[in-house]
């Protein structure tokens, strides 16, 4: 299902009623209307002020420069310098090809794997093996479902070359032990922070962390370039050789020393991220008015927990994770199959976990308990620009209901 | 209008004031006007559906294809990552033919994809490899021969194409340059990857498409460039991002509105170089190759010193003195570079001489025909002043 399907501005469209589901056989899956119309996703979609846009639109216009070392990418580096704390800021054409080339440039040379979580971002493995080397996986912590020194430390090897960590969901991973461990075995260590870009860890701004940290500006993400990525560095050598690889690797005197790729971010991309990036506290302000109200509303349906943020640090409160435990009635998959149909495009966790994929290329590490039981637990509810409040209590009443109904539901399910 | 050399200016170089105090660029550049453009944008706010295969991607796919007369047209962020997405849907593994002259995008998509390249020679009196250069540098482990195209003209591609069928391989083609061109023949490789970069007829910023009349190749490369807008599943070895978002697609659809006016100025502006540059000893415009129509979107002039009196990089400097962005198309063969300088068989002397005598000079949506007359009339003044300038330099 695509989770962009038909985003409205029109907060005020007559529902079929989320909350009016009076019969099991009101169910969109069981033959009645769907409550959500136009859906609602887990996808942030943030909507830049079409004036702000096209002015700075205007400038690469003016300019006659459409594409990367125009004046809005040089713009957004640099607004996303001061945003990170960070000395350096790469834009590239979307998070993938930032996350590959950031891997050919740290992997230490003459060593075949790149150590990463399961329980992460779907291309994660293929972007690793776009780069020739053999994603071996390693467990999450059971409790923040994030990568930890030790779990990373058990997955090493002797042809270990990179250690790439990853953000969970909500909050940060282990990243003061995934430094540490580094710093002992002089391994580099490069962190997707994609899904934590807003947040802090141990009071220091996210993209500080190991050599570097990767970014998308996927429209679903944090913040909305349409499509874009960028690497954050306190490496000048790195931000150089970053730069160069984007751009086919070429250096001044038309030599290229070492394989490159096109990966520039286009400038009305640029455009599209500095609009929204000036309206981020907005953004933020709206996600956390959702996030409070499936605190306020969810705390009293039994069996579904809501992870929650970290408050002690920067939030950007954009996810919304729940588990389903024990008491929770519904399997996820039928769970899930109820809440689509009506509109509701919840989506599971990092479903299947990249280990238990079969794919073209080598994997390793493929024996993850840990990774294997989290990966049926947890849900991404509806969140970002398109949901509000009301959608939130429509959304956690629809969820009631399912509960309400679960034995009727389950016996519905059955072939 | 008075040109540099009727006036008898002395050229910038020789102490003259500069032609140009605005630089006139190199690259087509285009745009749609700012009221489109607007309007575009305001539409893709209002919808709220940024990328994942939206209304104008879909679109725009549609309309390519409809232009290009081939059943399937893929969209992609750019023609690297294209070509990138084409090796690995045609299943290469081994070892593929392309020509040093040209960008490095191919033999780049190669080596991403575990290819190795092969590089070859350019045909005699061209700048494409023909059937003879690609025969040289073909081996047993070949698995693809890779046809690039160059400034709105083609390779031999009926040539080419026999004997990527002798060899019972695909012949891939990198079109970066052709978007807007007709090859005068009937070959068409399995694929065929355009680019949309601001530099070509087309500017989506960055962005590009891959064709095919194939529809199984086709379903690959959709399920290759992301989940969103795959159509139907098929196994595929490994997928990336090669999304093209719906201000991309916007873009495209613009352009394809203009494509007809856009192929027009670029022939009056190629004719008036044609014109004023005729008749110039040792000055030849290089004619797009092979080619029932053209896009015509680079001026590229070939200059031989020993008659023209400056080469190819005194030229240069001696058109950026006067604020004109010439360059030379392609700066170094590959088997120059570091990188692929293993990549050869043995030595590539045309298109070494090829890179030391090609200019390209300024075409596109950022000057006047008028402007291209002009240009045309300083290089006619650094032939004349030949001599002097060499000495200056």
């Amino acid at each position: 299902m695509n989770p962009h399907t038909s985003m409205t501005d029109s907060p005020a469209l007559p529902r079929p009623g989320a909350a009016r589901k009076r019969a099991v056989g009101d169910l969109a899956l069981l033959g009645g209307d769907h409550a959500f119309d136009p859906p609602v996703s887990t996808s942030n979609l943030s909507r830049p002020d079409p004036e702000r846009l096209l002015g700075y639109a205007r400038r690469f216009h003016d300019a006659r420069r459409y594409t990367a070392d125009g004046p809005l990418g040089a713009l957004l580096e640099a607004r996303l310098r001061e945003f990170h704390e960070c000395e350096h800021v790469v834009s590239f054409s979307c998070g993938f090809w930032a996350l590959a080339l950031a891997i050919r440039c740290l992997a230490l040379p003459g060593r075949t794997e790149v150590v990463m979580p399961s329980l992460t971002y779907r291309r994660m493995a293929d972007a690793v093996a776009w780069t020739g080397l053999i994603p071996r996986f390693c467990e999450v912590d059971a409790r923040t479902l994030g990568m930890t020194r030790e779990t990373a430390a058990v997955a090493l090897t002797p042809q270990t070359a990179l250690i790439l960590g990853a953000q969970p969901i909500v909050n940060c991973c282990d990243m003061s032990g995934l430094e540490a461990l580094a710093a002992e075995t002089g391994l580099p260590l490069l962190i997707d922070s994609v899904e934590s870009t807003y947040e802090s860890y141990e009071g220091r701004r996210i993209g500080n962390f190991g050599r570097a940290e990767l970014f998308s500006m996927h429209a679903s993400k944090l913040l909305n370039g349409m499509e874009g990525g960028y690497v954050t560095t306190n490496d000048s050598e790195l931000d150089a050789r970053l730069r160069r690889l984007r751009a086919v690797g070429a250096d001044a005197g038309g030599d290229i020393a070492e394989l490159g790729i096109n990966a520039r971010l286009s400038e009305i991309h640029a455009a599209f991220a500095l609009a929204n990036l000036d309206a981020l506290g907005d953004c933020i302000a709206h996600n956390e008015a959702i996030y409070r109200t499936y605190q306020r509303t969810l705390c009293d349906l039994p069996g579904l927990r809501l992870l929650a943020f970290d408050e002690s640090e920067r939030c950007g409160f954009k996810n919304i994770v729940v588990e389903l435990e024990e008491a929770w009635p519904l399997t996820r998959e039928l769970t899930i199959a109820h809440l689509n149909a009506e509109g509701v495009l919840a989506r599971a966790y990092y479903h299947p976990p990249l280990h238990a994929r079969t794919t073209a290329y080598e994997q390793r590490g493929l024996e993850l308990p840990v990774s294997d039981a989290l990966g049926g637990r947890f849900l991404l509810l509806p969140c970002g620009a398109n949901t509000t409040a009301d959608d939130v209590c429509d959304v956690v009443a629809l969820l009631h209901f399912l509960s309400d109904n679960a034995p009727a539901l389950r016996d519905a399910a059955r072939p | 209008m008075t040109t540099a050399s009727e006036r008898g200016r002395r050229l910038a170089l020789l102490g003259g004031t500069p032609t140009f105090s605005d630089p006139v660029p190199l690259g087509q550049l285009g745009f749609p006007s700012w009221e489109r453009f607007e309007a575009a944008i305001r539409g893709i706010c209002e919808r709220g559906w940024y990328t994942n295969h939206g209304p104008l991607a879909v679109e725009a796919e549609r309309r390519l294809a409809d232009e290009l007369g081939v059943a399937e047209v893929v969209c992609v962020s750019n023609a690297t990552v294209g070509l990138m997405m084409a090796c690995r849907a045609l299943g290469l593994a081994g070892s593929a033919v392309v020509s040093t002259f040209t960008p490095p995008a191919a033999a780049e998509a190669l080596l991403w994809s575990g290819v190795t390249p092969r590089l070859c020679d350019v045909e005699a009196g061209g700048v494409h490899a023909d059937p003879e250069t690609v025969r040289a540098a073909i081996d047993d482990d070949v698995c693809a021969i890779v046809a690039v195209n160059l400034w709105g003209g083609f390779a031999d591609l009926d040539g080419l194409t026999a004997l990527a069928a002798e060899r019972r391989v695909p012949l891939v083609l990198d079109s970066a340059h052709a978007f807007g061109s007709a090859y005068r023949g009937a070959a068409r490789g399995a694929l065929e990857v355009f680019s949309f970069h601001e530099s070509h007829i087309v500017n989506t910023g960055e962005g590009g498409c891959v064709a095919t009349d194939d529809p199984e190749l086709a379903a690959r490369l959709r399920n290759i460039r992301s989940s969103y807008g795959a159509g139907r599943p098929v196994p595929v070895p490994i997928t990336s991002n090669g999304r093209f978002s719906e201000a991309q697609a916007a873009l495209a659809l613009l352009a394809l509105d203009d494509l007809e006016s856009a192929r027009r100025r670029n022939r009056e502006q190629f004719d008036r170089y044609a014109a004023a540059l005729a008749g110039v000893d040792g000055l030849r415009l290089v004619e797009p190759a092979r080619a029932r129509e053209s896009n015509h979107q680079s001026a590229v002039v070939e200059v031989d010193d020993a008659t023209f009196g400056l080469s190819a990089p005194q030229l240069v400097r001696v058109l950026r003195a006067e604020g004109v962005e010439a360059a030379a198309p392609i700066r170094r063969p590959l088997h120059r570079t570091t990188l692929f300088r293993d990549a050869a068989a043995g030595p590539l002397p045309r298109a070494e001489r090829a890179a030391a005598s090609l200019v390209q000079l300024p075409l596109g949506a950022a000057l006047s025909a008028a402007t291209a007359e002009e240009i045309a009339e300083l290089i006619v003044a650094a032939g004349r002043s030949a001599a002097t300038l060499a000495a200056a330099l």
